[in-house]
């Protein structure tokens, strides 16, 4: 999903377009790449599984699509994949949601012996982002002052992400939006987790989204985003804003909004109606 | 030329009919599909397709494939709607095919042949786009409670779109089964459309959603060899390489949808029975970007907050 860059506005930002057949570029010292692939195949698939330990994953996993934004001074980089969203699932392990069906299943006759599956299969995961340092080994030398022992947190803090300077319209330099699972559950709805980015003259902003809706039974939305102002001194200041939103079919009807499925297609446009349970901002440390 | 001649080389290129062709098209279809059985006799040689979700183009490569009908004959195990973004001129053009050549075409229902489920995923909205009313979509959902729920390949190949129920141990229970109606949420007729096979069963499980049957390999195996066949031949899930057997080959997953909702990247297959049954499957690749018409445009910056 790239766009056309305008040359000029990334020459007068000191920007440079990655090579190679990469997608991504290099702005202010940072190098952000995002990778667009195939959904795992069976043989990959059944590896995950047994890493993470389940036999169950979304129909859709881009295990090998990433975005990755990479500060090399610092070392501090900052990346979005599957594997570690999906673990994040695996701990949560919300219980199961029953779709409206599943009270009309209850009077069913049970077939002999029947097993009843038990795992979260709307995929919800806590995840909001992988961060680890990487110090390159022939800029410091080999043995010679381990930075093993310093390591990225995530502080909660009272800055707030300046949501008016995104809206002015600088020249987005990069812009890119990479699935890392999906899943239809089985035509009930939808399970998404995707991470968008624009990259601009004067900072960078992201935005990672869990979005699920259960037909006929809840919504969940789970927003994180990050914001980086460049400057060129030192370790870069980045802001985290997560915010999780959940509401039930039932509690949008009885506030008058519809509660048909087909209505809360997109996110973006439906968020406000969704009551927000959680939210914090917090500051990228290096310890 | 025949009306019915022109009316499917305009859907071949993929030009939607008139909103009354569409009308006495589904009329003709009728009168076809209800007379086929619930188990529905096909004979072979026979070639079998998966899912096609609206991917008209990707559905021209499968036959390119495949091979044009009537030369071929075909049994296609449903979903031929939501999803992709040409559910009209697909669904119209094999209903067309049918009309047109009804023993060398055989069309079954999958679960997204439904009123309830296309108001929520793509045809709905896709008729009302591009005829400005939902009559079609009308003439269409009321075709879909014509078509027959399951398929039989001389008497050895057994398809059907989802897979077993466990109200149902022989074909003939399916026969006794009352089809024209809306997909219902529960029973025997519910559960061909909408199971799955699961490897972590051995025989019945309930999907944690409470609702949707998973069966294991010695359900299958009750069930082939009751009713004396070889394998089961079924669609419905997503594979990446295009087919799938399970439970020792008597179960395959045939997936014809390559590249699914235009960002996969998965194969797709189709499966061809010569006249002795044996067996190839044919995977095939997503139409290239520029044969599907309108080339895909650029996106906007999207200055998203």
């Amino acid at each position: 999903m790239e766009v056309e860059v305008d040359e000029k506005d990334l020459k007068a930002a000191g920007a440079e377009m990655l090579t190679d057949g990469r997608h991504g570029l290099r702005i202010h010292g940072w190098e952000i790449e995002s990778r667009k692939r195939s959904i795992l195949n069976s043989p990959n698939l059944q590896q995950w599984e047994e890493k993470l330990q389940t036999s169950h994953l979304p129909e859709m996993v881009f295990g090998e699509s990433s975005l990755v934004l990479k500060h090399v001074n610092s070392g501090i980089k900052i990346h979005f994949n599957a594997f570690d969203a999906l673990t994040g699932w695996k701990q949560e392990a919300l219980p199961p949601v029953e779709v409206p069906a599943a009270a009309k299943w209850k009077f069913r006759s049970k077939p002999f012996q029947q097993v009843i599956l038990d795992y979260d299969y709307t995929f919800t995961t806590p995840y909001c982002g992988s961060q680890t340092l990487e110090i390159e080994q022939e800029k410091h030398g080999r043995g010679e002052e381990s930075l093993g022992s310093c390591t990225l947190c995530w502080e909660e803090c009272n800055e707030k992400i300046d949501v008016a300077s995104l809206a002015s319209k600088e020249p987005i330099l990069f812009y890119d939006e990479v699935i890392l699972y999906e899943d239809e559950l089985a035509d009930n709805g939808v399970s998404l987790l995707t991470v968008k980015v624009r990259v601009m003259p004067t900072c960078w902003f992201l935005l990672l989204r869990f979005w699920l809706r259960v037909d006929g039974v809840l919504m969940r939305l789970r927003d994180t985003r990050m914001h980086c102002i460049f400057k060129d001194d030192a370790n870069p200041i980045i802001l985290r804003e997560s915010c999780w939103r959940e509401a039930t079919f039932q509690a949008l009807s009885a506030k008058g909004y519809p509660s048909d499925s087909a209505a809360y297609n997109d996110p973006s446009t439906i968020s406000q109606r969704l009551p927000i349970i959680m939210h914090k901002t917090q500051k990228l440390k290096v310890e | 030329m025949s009306d019915l001649d022109r009316q499917i080389e305009q859907l071949k290129k993929c030009e939607p009919l008139k909103e009354s062709e569409v009308k006495a098209l589904c009329l003709k279809a009728m009168e076809i599909l209800v007379e086929e059985s619930n188990v529905q006799r096909v004979d072979a040689p026979v070639t079998i397709c998966g899912d096609i979700h609206g991917q008209f183009y990707d559905m021209k490569e499968l036959f390119k494939v495949g091979g044009d009908c009537p030369k071929t004959n075909y049994l296609f195990l449903g979903d031929f709607v939501d999803r992709g973004f040409y559910s009209v001129e697909t669904f119209l053009l094999l209903l067309a095919l049918k009309v047109r050549y009804p023993d060398r075409i055989t069309l079954i229902r999958g679960n997204h042949e439904s009123r309830q489920i296309t108001q929520v995923y793509g045809f709905y909205d896709e008729c009302l786009r591009k005829y400005g009313s939902v009559n079609v979509w009308r003439y269409c959902t009321d075709i879909f409670d014509y078509l027959s729920l399951s398929a039989l390949i001389e008497n050895r190949i057994f398809s059907v779109h989802g897979g077993l129920s466990p109200a149902i141990s022989t074909l003939d229970q399916i026969r006794t089964i009352d089809r024209k109606q809306e997909v219902p949420h529960d029973g025997a007729m519910c559960d061909l459309l909408w199971s799955d096979p699961e490897d972590i069963v051995e025989g019945w499980g309930l999907s944690p959603r409470g609702a949707g049957y998973l069966f294991g390999g010695s359900v299958v195996a009750s069930f082939n060899h009751e009713n004396n066949i070889d394998y089961i031949c079924r669609a419905h899930q997503l594979v990446m390489e295009g087919y799938k057997w399970m439970f020792k080959n008597q179960i395959v997953t045939v997936w014809s949808a390559p590249n699914y909702c235009y960002r996969c990247g998965n194969v797709a297959a189709i499966l061809e029975l010569d006249e002795n049954l044996n067996k190839e499957f044919r995977v095939f690749e997503a139409a290239p970007q520029e044969s599907r018409g309108a080339p895909a445009k650029k996106p906007a910056p999207d200055y998203f907050l």
